[in-house]
């Protein structure tokens, strides 16, 4: 699905990414964790085409990603990005209906229209649409823009590729959790989403795999249960922690301190 | 929302049609036969009465000249407020109709003896290019002067066209000392704004100029709002950013300068029509653009016609009346950022 050999990003003769390789298969949630300045964001942009980067080789559904034309890729591949605009000045059901551009020319069909409120239905936004957009909180903002995401990538294409910048900032503990379970829906339809989290206790919860970046390298890519060790989260956050059972899941849970 | 926008199209549409009927009837002049009598006498004869002369070649031609140009500095107004993503981005406040307005002065003085030897249509087509030019120039030099890394600056950007509109001023005042009496009264005309020396090549040429603009910038509206989404979001539905700013600088650098070329600073209705629209639909670009163009047509055919019935005989340079209509609003938008920081 997305294969990537020795991308390297570099700003200003500095290493932010070095030789990264990722092979990632259809249906799978990653999740990108690390300390700040790991690189996190700085990957997300590079996977999203946003940034110039230096890859041997970086390969989308078996196709060099660069060969995906502009009004093609986003039917494909949709991002949700860490800041948001904070003055748009429209309705909130007009942001979210961006999404749909891709489909269509002036006027936006009835299917259109429909994908919109539903997703403005899955993101509990539905009831936010009479309001102004400055006005709505961080949190309802940004669930206007995961609505307006999701909408992007309803179509009938297979294994599809989301990738989500710190989606669950300023998201209350409910919408974090509801917010992961419309990801996990959307992978577990054979489509792949990569996902920035700070949170390490979510991120194994959630995701297959977990890509562990420290200071631009992939430190470990692999299941959380093979990432998430005492010795390597305290080494690469350099804070002690300790790793403990959750008393109903029975997960391996990780307190910091 | 479909409904409400035909609503608002269709009442647009109806005030244009009934604008234009009473510019028809009302002016210095008044008719001494049936408006359809006097045109077909003339289309039968093919010479001018007094009646049909005023009717076919000052009349017509000036209303029109009001809806195309109401049109143009209308929606060039909006696409650049959609670009910049500042309501205050209009073309006469960034410098573009200055810019215009020079490169036009420095054409009549400069170029008077060739312009005598080409036939009007080719004066005009000069005249415009030239204008055109001079648009297209400023806007670079505002848009490479306010840009950094990708963002613009929109104080940067008024400032600048504060800096070209004093430029202008200064060579303007130069050319009115070095010019010839007819060359002067050009070039004052210009500084005030008139519909008065509208004609049929005139028309002809802006009709061109403004289908062919309006046609590119009616498409903008869905790019327009993903902009608003910040750049990189807009990339990611599928639209070439750079692309689309080249083509609307360019476009609207076409439009305000054939424009401009005929009938000098008109201020403001680039600022004021938008402005209005966004009370009642935000910042809907899909919806502001084709809305801009009627109302805009609208706004400066009532102006024009207004500005030729205060002083009968003589008439008010519509630069005047705009003013007075844009100046308050332009404030009220001050007021309005002062209130946000």
């Amino acid at each position: 699905m997305l294969q990537v050999h020795d991308l390297n990003f570099k700003a200003r003769d500095r290493f932010l990414l070095k030789n990264i390789d990722l092979e990632i298969g259809q249906g799978e949630l990653i999740a990108i964790v690390g300390p700040n300045g790991a690189g996190k964001s700085t990957l997300l942009s590079c996977i999203a085409s946003e940034i110039k980067y230096n890859a041997r080789n970086f390969t989308f559904k078996n196709k060099e990603i660069k060969n995906y034309t502009k009004t093609e890729i986003p039917l494909h591949r949709a991002k949700f990005s860490q800041h948001q605009s904070h003055e748009i000045n429209l309705k909130n059901d007009e942001i979210v209906l961006m999404g749909r551009y891709p489909y269509f020319h002036n006027n936006p069909g009835t299917g259109d229209l429909e994908i919109v409120q539903s997703w403005m239905q899955k993101t509990e936004t539905h009831h936010l649409t009479d309001r102004a957009y400055e006005q709505l909180s961080g949190g309802e903002k940004q669930r206007i823009h995961l609505a307006r995401v999701f909408s992007q990538l309803e179509n009938t294409i297979e294994n599809k590729l989301l990738l989500l910048d710190e989606p669950l900032n300023n998201l209350d503990v409910a919408h974090q959790f509801k917010t992961l379970h419309l990801i996990k829906e959307f992978t577990q339809k054979q489509n792949t989403a990569l996902v920035v989290l700070h949170d390490l206790n979510i991120a194994s919860q959630f995701a297959d795999r977990l890509i562990l970046l420290n200071r631009g390298n992939i430190e470990l890519f692999d299941k959380p249960e093979i990432v998430l060790t005492k010795e390597r989260i305290s080494r690469v956050y350099q804070y002690p922690c300790s790793i403990t059972q959750h008393p109903v899941t029975q997960q391996s849970i990780i307190l910091f301190g | 929302m479909k409904k409400k926008i035909a609503v608002y199209k269709i009442t647009f549409f109806l005030l244009l049609i009934v604008a234009l009927v009473t510019a028809l009837y009302l002016g210095a002049y008044d008719f001494s036969q049936p408006m359809t009598e006097i045109i077909s006498t003339y289309l039968h004869t093919g010479v001018h009465t007094p009646d049909s002369f005023v009717l076919i070649e000052l009349r017509i031609p000036r209303i029109l000249m009001a809806i195309l140009t109401g049109a143009a500095l209308a929606i060039s107004g909006t696409s650049l407020q959609g670009l910049f993503k500042n309501p205050l981005a209009s073309p006469d406040l960034i410098g573009i109709t200055s810019g215009a307005v020079l490169f036009a002065a420095l054409t009549i003085v400069f170029g008077s003896t060739v312009m005598h030897l080409l036939s009007p249509f080719f004066r005009y087509a000069l005249l415009s290019i030239m204008a055109f030019l001079g648009a297209l120039a400023t806007m670079l030099f505002v848009y490479k002067m306010a840009t950094s890394n990708g963002k613009t600056h929109i104080l940067i950007l008024l400032l600048s066209g504060v800096a070209i509109t004093a430029l202008t001023g200064a060579v303007t005042g130069f050319l009115t000392y070095i010019s010839t009496e007819e060359e002067l009264r050009n070039i004052t005309f210009w500084s005030l704004g008139s519909l008065a020396g509208s004609n049929w090549w005139k028309v002809c040429l802006v009709f061109i100029v403004v289908a062919f603009g309006s046609i590119q910038l009616l498409r903008k509206g869905k790019i327009l709002n993903a902009l608003m989404l910040g750049e990189k979001e807009a990339a990611h539905l599928g639209f070439d950013i750079e692309k689309t700013k080249r083509q609307i600088i360019v476009i609207s650098s076409l439009m305000v300068g054939s424009v401009v070329a005929f009938n000098g600073t008109i201020g403001f209705i680039g600022l004021v029509i938008p402005y209005i629209l966004r009370f009642v639909f935000n910042s809907n670009y899909n919806i502001l653009l084709p809305l801009s163009m009627l109302l805009g047509a609208v706004v400066l055919l009532v102006a024009d016609t207004i500005s030729r019935l205060v002083v009968i005989p003589a008439e008010l340079p519509i630069g005047i009346l705009t003013a007075i209509m844009g100046a308050p609003i332009f404030i009220s938008i001050l007021i309005n950022y002062k209130r946000k920081l």
